[in-house]
């Protein structure tokens, strides 16, 4: 057996092994004892090959979605995997009178951020917005009553305008969470969502910094 | 704490995280997607050599886990049932995609237009011992797409011949061919790549 015919079945017993007459040549040909070699030992490297390669967190997100859209998955919740959020809805047709909501929420709380960062002991006059209206009675969770009564302990002159900006960011994060409900794919809507928990926040910092001072 | 360590932390095995997940429970699945995913990127990303394919093949893998995992019934790992699955998914989008996966108009007979191998000093030329991974690897992701997805079937994932000509709809003969050309193709390249890192010395 010469070496081409060796190689020429060496695909087909290179695994199984050969018979008499292929194990001879092998044992006796340098030149094709080590292209086996080589074959083996490259074939047994690949087998060490570990998974290297996590996939991009926004596979996850979109498999998320996917189900959702499917209507396979309830709402989405916080993921590890992909930092989906549970997003609520505004209806389309408030959509721009709602953004002119959040834009004076927002100035209504940089104005009252700016009271408190350089405060006066003399009366404050609450900030009266048109969307004051527009926010009825939002109810105020847990966190914000304690908040509130800080304040209006620490900071009664404030009181009245730091519980107006709070009913009215609340009632715009309630409208953000609608929004993106129903808009769960608009990025912006999303922004804004955050955006209204940030300015949520602030008040929050806002409050428990003066009560440290 | 991971979602998937949190399913091991909590006492959910594996198999509960399943039966969960085939009622529908979010975030069982979500567990096994986090245990699972790497190995199925990872295949995807071995079988596709592109990164976009790879999240796209990675993403439909799940979705069809999702879909199908109620028909799962513990015959065998739900890791070799999930593995198989994600082989489909590839095979069908590279079919979509026109990609010869093997050869099916080759002969049985190998081709002979490169000759038999008759290294000079061969002894002294082998490649025992001095691959590595990274290099590996690379040349991996250098093969051509059929190759390189008998290469990974096979040498990589552990896949008999009879399984990948069946998966491939091709013989086993062909498959063996393929799979030696593959080997073959690897080791002219990590040659060439051991012989350009010594000139550089």
């Amino acid at each position: 057996m010469n070496c081409q015919q060796f190689q020429e079945v060496l695909p087909y017993i290179i695994e199984s092994g050969g018979n008499a007459d292929q194990e001879d040549h092998l044992r006796s040909c340098e030149a094709c004892a080590a292209l086996v070699q080589d074959l083996r030992y490259i074939a047994e490297q690949a087998k060490l090959l570990l998974p290297m390669h996590d996939p991009n967190p926004r596979v996850w997100s979109n498999i998320e979605q996917s189900l959702q859209r499917e209507g396979l998955l309830q709402e989405g919740r916080m993921s590890r995997q992909g930092q989906t959020t549970k997003y609520p809805t505004i209806a389309k047709q408030t959509k721009s009178g709602t953004v002119l909501g959040w834009l004076l929420a927002m100035a209504a709380v940089a104005a009252l951020a700016a009271i408190l960062v350089n405060y006066h002991p003399r009366p404050v006059q609450p900030q009266v917005t048109t969307a004051d209206n527009a926010v009825g009675k939002t109810p105020f969770d847990a966190d914000d009553q304690k908040i509130l009564s800080q304040v209006s302990q620490q900071q009664p002159d404030l009181s009245s305008a730091y519980e107006n900006s709070l009913r009215q960011v609340n009632s715009y994060i309630a409208d953000a969470k609608k929004a993106v409900d129903e808009n769960p794919d608009d990025s912006a809507i999303q922004e804004h969502l955050q955006d209204a928990y940030q300015q949520k926040a602030v008040l929050y910092e806002m409050a428990t910094v003066r009560s440290l001072e | 704490m991971t979602q998937a360590k949190k399913i091991i932390a909590s006492g959910l095995s594996e198999a509960e995280a399943i039966d969960r997940a085939k009622g529908g429970d979010a975030e069982a699945f979500e567990g096994l997607y986090g245990l699972h995913k790497r190995r199925v990127y990872s295949l995807c990303l071995r079988m596709t050599g592109n990164t976009a394919e790879a999240e796209d093949l990675t993403q439909e893998a799940f979705l069809q886990l999702y879909r199908k995992i109620a028909t799962f019934r513990g015959e065998s790992a739900f890791s070799t049932w999930l593995h198989r699955l994600a082989v489909n998914v590839v095979l069908m989008h590279l079919r979509k995609k026109g990609l010869p996966e093997v050869s099916l108009d080759e002969a049985l007979e190998p081709q002979h237009e490169d000759g038999p191998k008759k290294d000079i000093g061969a002894r002294d030329n082998v490649l025992a011992g001095s691959i590595d991974r990274v290099n590996l690897e690379r040349a991996i992701e250098s093969l051509p797409p059929g190759y390189r997805i008998i290469f990974v079937l096979h040498d990589i994932e552990g896949y008999e011949h009879n399984e990948i000509a069946e998966m491939m709809g091709c013989s086993i003969g062909n498959s063996k061919s393929q799979l030696h050309k593959a080997r073959m193709k690897l080791r002219d390249l990590l040659k060439l790549s051991r012989a350009e890192k010594a000139n550089r010395r």
